[in-house]
């Protein structure tokens, strides 16, 4: 790669839990570990590529929810917790729908499923757990669904 | 505007999520583990909710013995350090009796009166120390107002070139307390996205719509006024009552200088008032030390409200405001730092006093136009030496704030322990005193250090620069050799 530099500029938005997503090289790191995790996951249990895929899937819709969509708030106080009623999605550019990031993001779960269930030959039990995964990551992206808690599940403080 | 490597920027972010992974890891195994002993506040509201102090306990507490260290004598170009221990893995830190005399390079002591001077420490601020005591013990309004605040005040307003000033005892307080005295709710306030917490919490506090325009683009902060101006106050769309506008002289995580013609050609032309905070830039830069307007060739008439404080060039503590006469006559009337608040420290005004007229050359020798020379020598030699060696080091010429990109995480520990195990003390910082990717170590020259001071700093960071792998920039030939063979 020899010395590519790209430029750091500092972004306007004043919420410092989301702003590091508008740096260069976000996407690719996340990219990166993706296909780094699924050769870890290979290395370790020796499965097929098909099931290695459905493993990384399942893994990245825990890990994504988790943090996009259940855990809200902010890691540090400075803020005085004007965003703790708020998911990390939701606090994404400021409230603003269908920015690129967030094209980009709910891209990645649909790019995922795709591999797997294609890897898989779309066989069974593989099948529903990816669909499944997919769906519920990708609902929890609409635009429509901001701000909303379905039964009142993670409403509480 | 930093260019930092393709390559660290990924690696940055791979570390920054293996930290997170390990401190959320950490928590679940602690909530698992411990959670007897989690649930003894039956009825009681947590003090913090879980999620808030993540990144101090997490994160923060891991490099813990990199940050705010004690020291054991008046921060001059050397001064001791004291040496601290850790047993369980810096969630404490513990003092030892023992102190490492270190060259300072964090302290911000631009024109070097932090430690004992001739003129301003003995005899005058002894003096004034023996006939007014420690401290007023009352506010402005009531008994606290002694001949040395009013020449103070003067001599402020004479020196940064307004009408009028107004002294307050701490810089902080200045911009939380004033902000809200000059603007309310029905205001708006366009502030730099760089600027200080003070200014952010004065900001919050006066009640006023806050946006944000980009560090330093003048023509950002056009569209902001005007797509602002047209859309009026939010709900009503009525027109705002006033338009301030708030940035500051020298911005101390960068140390470059503000776009100030620029900036100002806009305000004047959308009719919005200007507020510069000069905390780091006032006494340290321009011709005769006075700050940003001089440097940059601004009238300070253009300028509607000068903020400073005292604290960094002129060895004292405590901020002023200088405006026009109604400003000030009204700040006085309203502010409550003013009203309520303990004056400021009669011998800290009294140091104030000296070393204003020291850098003036009103104490009839040449030491404050040696002092603005030496420091500016300083910064432009430190500067360019280290871009030489391949640092990506911020800033503009003539400023004394350099900081050096970091970049990693954990180069922040690695740089900073070993500058301290060389006698270099160094101050780093990480998120979320800057953004998250951005770690850097920032150097603030002084006019207390000398050339060999500064050579010897030059080469400490070197070394620990090459072990620690932070010259993302091609090397110049020219070598520290030929510098120092040159310069005697």
């Amino acid at each position: 790669m020899g010395k590519l530099y790209v430029e750091a500029k500092p972004s306007v938005d004043l919420n410092k839990n989301t702003e590091w997503f508008m740096y260069p090289g976000v996407w690719t790191t996340y990219i990166a570990i993706l296909f780094v995790s699924w050769l870890l996951v290979l290395s370790v249990f020796g499965c097929t590529p098909g099931a290695a895929w459905t493993v990384v899937n399942l893994f990245h819709f825990a890990v994504t929810y988790h943090f996009f969509h259940w855990k809200k708030g902010t890691p540090f106080a400075e803020d005085q917790g004007i965003y703790n009623a708020l998911t990390w999605w939701e606090q994404m550019d400021n409230g603003k729908q269908l920015t690129r990031n967030r094209k980009f993001l709910t891209a990645v779960p649909v790019v995922l499923y795709l591999i797997a269930s294609h890897t898989t030959d779309y066989q069974q039990p593989m099948l529903i757990l990816n669909t499944l995964a997919v769906f519920v990551l990708v609902v929890a992206k609409f635009p429509n669904m901001h701000k909303v808690r379905i039964f009142g599940i993670n409403a509480g403080n | 505007m930093v260019r930092s490597p393709y390559f660290t920027t990924l690696t940055t972010l791979l570390s920054y999520r293996i930290l997170f992974l390990f401190g959320h890891l950490r928590d679940l195994f602690e909530k698992l583990l411990d959670w007897s002993k989690l649930n003894n506040l039956q009825g009681y509201a947590p003090i913090c909710f879980g999620y808030e102090d993540f990144y101090t306990r997490r994160l923060h507490l891991r490099i813990q013995d990199c940050f705010e260290r004690p020291i054991a004598s008046a921060p001059d170009a050397w001064f001791d350090v004291v040496e601290r221990y850790s047993n369980d893995n810096n969630k404490t830190l513990c003092r030892t009796e023992k102190t490492t005399k270190c060259l300072n390079l964090g302290s911000y002591n631009y024109l070097g009166f932090a430690a004992a001077d001739e003129y301003c420490s003995t005899p005058r601020v002894i003096r004034s120390l023996k006939q007014y005591s420690v401290s007023t013990c009352s506010a402005r309004v009531d008994g606290g107002t002694t001949k040395l605040h009013v020449e103070l005040e003067d001599l402020i307003a004479r020196f940064v070139g307004k009408p009028a000033a107004i002294l307050f005892g701490m810089g902080y307080a200045t911009n939380s307390a004033i902000i809200p005295a000059l603007i309310g709710k029905g205001g708006l306030i366009i502030s730099d996205s760089l600027n200080h917490n003070s200014i952010v919490n004065g900001a919050r506090g006066s009640g006023a719509t806050i946006r944000v325009f980009q560090h330093n683009n003048a023509s950002h902060l056009e569209e902001v006024l005007r797509e602002q101006i047209a859309y009026g106050q939010p709900h009503m769309y009525r027109p705002w009552n006033k338009i301030i506008v708030i940035i500051e002289g020298i911005y101390s995580m960068e140390g470059e200088f503000c776009k100030l013609p620029e900036i100002i050609a806009v305000c004047k032309k959308y009719k919005a008032y200007t507020y510069l905070d000069e905390a780091h830039s006032i006494g340290a830069v321009g011709r005769t030390g006075r700050g940003v307007c001089e440097q940059l060739g601004v009238d300070t008439a253009d300028v509607d409200i000068m903020m400073g404080t005292l604290t960094k060039s002129f060895g004292s503590c405590g901020g002023y405001i200088a405006a026009s006469k109604e400003i000030i006559q009204y700040l006085k009337q309203t502010c409550p730092a003013h009203l309520y608040a303990t004056s400021m420290s009669p011998p800290a005004v009294q140091q104030a006093i000296s070393s204003m007229k020291v850098i003036l050359g009103e104490d009839g020798t040449n030491r404050g136009a040696k002092k603005l020379t030496q420091i500016r020598e300083n910064s432009n030699f430190f500067r360019s030496e280290l871009q030489k060696m391949g640092f990506e080091v911020l800033g503009d010429k003539d400023s004394p704030i350099m900081p050096i990109m970091l970049y990693n995480i954990a180069k922040i520990p690695a740089f900073s322990r070993e500058c301290l195990s060389q006698n270099l003390a160094i101050v780093t910082i990480a998120f979320p005193y800057t953004p998250l990717l951005l770690a850097r170590a920032r150097i603030c020259i002084s006019a207390a250090h000398t050339r060999e001071d500064l050579i010897k700093a030059l080469e400490v960071i070197s070394k620990v620069g090459d072990l620690v792998g932070i010259k993302y920039f091609p090397v110049e030939h020219l070598t520290l050799d030929k510098v120092k063979t040159s310069t005697k």
